[in-house]
């Protein structure tokens, strides 16, 4: 007999490359928040990064107004930079948050703080998760989101800075800060497990566009595999850009499954990874889901499909200015089946 | 002669940033001339370097120190040109747009450019379009070099060339535009006159678009 369908049991059975269902699951490892999703949920950024009930509501409005299987409460990349005492700008409906200054530019000594998870902006995506658990658990995937060591350096110490210490081959002091980082990410992973997350993404931007696989095999990829012993379930990598050249070595990091861009091919990254860990993505933001038509986000989402990705959703957090339309062309390729 | 260029050039390419001032230092005290340590050792070493980054085969990090330590090189030679062989090759505003904090790329284009003889005022991060024009207006740069990693802000390029012409400064100077998302269709499509794929592509339309202007 066919499994009993569900979001949540669709999402699951593909994380693990499990059994299908009838069709593909569709899932957002990161942001699906656009204007459109905004102004239909009636809840708008900053207050979604700041309020656990604006944030619950807006995760909401993607599974219930958008018809994604899974929701994703964190919008941003400095919850954690902002509780280690990051200065962050929170932005607005028109722009995401960033750092705006850099604690530890000297590479100075990152220690968690004992409260660090009752820190407003940790606070805030736990309870958010917990909303969303009462609301919509067991039939909604829930997808939480850590930052990793390598994504928090870039805010603690500045990307530049940071990879300027990794070019002098200052390996002693990257290392330090990488290891100073790592338990900050499994005790934040950890708590969103126990607030009710599923999944929760592992995001770490050793991307191509800044770093050579060889950096991330030297640096990152044994703190990867050390995460991933320490966390008490199923996580999904992030990592954007053009990542075709490290593919095996993030199969190897004992994540669960890879959220992928567009510049990857999907039928590649399946035919070198697919057996190894699932796949998820990998539809384009700014071609396809903010410059184009729904019929070419759904075209690229078929693709995707029979490429053999197992999770569909776009690439990377969309742009905010994204057509919900565009959003909802990949849920339609998905009902097609597979 | 020829040993000190190539030791110049390899430690540009390999990014030797303790080594490059003492090595420069040597070739002049050896009497070979600052303009021929420029054009035919650092600028070079740097080709090299971009060359590398454009296949692959090194990133961010070592392109990081090879600029760093062609800049250091530079630093050494700037006061002994010849008055006259000083002269810019022309003036450069750099920015990221509104919206947008990423800076390596642009401080990698910045760092080459004045490497390679170019004035560059650079404005930061994060500009909104009437700070922008209202630089324009006081420097009257050759060339206004506009950066943004984020697919948000990318529409924001399209408003700087939109203001530009609006106010009648379009063709007083060329626009290059940059970053991780953009690529030669959009730079086409917002109508900017080039665009670089990398620091080294970067460096090399400035060149030709100055000489072109003659």
């Amino acid at each position: 007999m066919q499994m009993k369908i569900n979001s949540h049991r669709l999402v699951m059975s593909a994380m693990f490359g499990g059994r299908r269902g009838p069709r593909p699951p569709v899932g957002n490892p990161t942001s699906i928040v656009c204007h459109g999703l905004m102004e239909k949920a009636g809840v708008s950024f900053p207050e979604a990064h700041l309020n656990p009930n604006a944030m619950a509501e807006l995760a909401l409005a993607g599974h219930e107004l958008v018809g994604f299987d899974t929701v994703m409460p964190e919008y941003s990349v400095v919850q954690e930079a902002a509780a280690l005492g990051a200065r962050v700008d929170w932005g607005g409906r028109d722009k995401m948050p960033d750092v705006r200054d850099f604690p530890n530019a000297d590479f100075s000594d990152i220690t968690m703080p004992s409260d660090f998870l009752e820190k407003p902006s940790c606070r805030v995506v736990l309870d958010a998760l917990s909303l969303l658990r009462r609301h919509v658990g067991g039939r909604v995937a829930i997808i939480g989101k850590v930052m990793g060591p390598w994504t928090m350096s870039y805010h603690m110490v500045g990307t530049q800075n940071f990879l300027l210490a990794v070019g002098m081959k200052e390996t002693s002091k990257v290392t330090k800060m990488l290891c100073q980082l790592m338990p900050i990410t499994v005790a934040f992973i950890n708590a969103q497990f126990a607030a009710g997350a599923d999944i929760v993404v592992l995001a770490d931007h050793a991307t191509r566009n800044l770093v050579g696989p060889y950096h991330y095999e030297q640096y990152l990829l044994p703190l990867h595999q050390e995460i991933t012993a320490q966390v008490g379930g199923p996580i999904i990598l992030h990592v954007c850009g053009n990542c075709s050249d490290r593919l095996e070595l993030f199969a190897r990091s004992g994540v669960d499954a890879y959220h992928f861009e567009w510049q990857v091919d999907s039928k590649e990254a399946v035919r070198r990874i697919g057996d190894k860990i699932s796949l998820v993505g990998n539809v384009n933001n700014p071609q396809a889901l903010l410059q184009g038509t729904p019929e070419d986000v759904y075209k690229q989402a078929r693709y995707a499909i029979e490429a053999g990705v197992h999770l569909i959703g776009p690439e990377c957090a969309i742009p905010l200015a994204t057509p919900i339309e565009n959003l909802k062309a990949i849920v339609e390729a998905a009902r097609q089946g597979y | 002669m020829g040993d000190h260029l190539e030791t110049i050039k390899s430690a540009v390419i390999n990014g030797k940033h303790a080594e490059i001032k003492a090595l420069v230092q040597g070739a002049i005290d050896a009497g070979l001339d600052p303009n021929t340590i420029i054009n035919e050792a650092l600028i070079p070493g740097m080709d090299v370097v971009g060359k590398d980054f454009g296949s692959g085969k090194i990133f961010v990090p070592e392109m990081l120190v090879s600029a760093v330590t062609m800049k250091a090189g530079v630093e050494i030679v700037k006061p002994l040109l010849a008055s006259g062989q000083g002269r810019s090759r022309g003036t450069v505003i750099m920015a990221t747009v509104k919206g947008d904090l990423h800076d390596i790329g642009k401080n990698l284009v910045t760092m080459m450019l004045e490497s390679a003889g170019f004035r560059v005022i650079d404005l930061g991060v994060d500009l909104d379009v009437d700070k922008l024009i209202e630089q324009v207006k006081a420097i009257r740069p050759d060339i206004l070099g506009l950066s943004a990693l984020l697919t948000t802000t990318m529409p924001e390029m399209q408003k700087v060339i939109g203001e530009l012409h609006s106010q009648g400064l379009r063709d007083k100077l060329k626009v290059l535009v940059g970053g991780a998302p953009v690529d030669p269709a959009f730079a086409e499509k917002i109508g900017a006159d080039g665009y670089g794929a990398n620091a080294v592509e970067a460096v090399e339309l400035a060149r030709v678009l100055t000489e072109k202007k003659g």
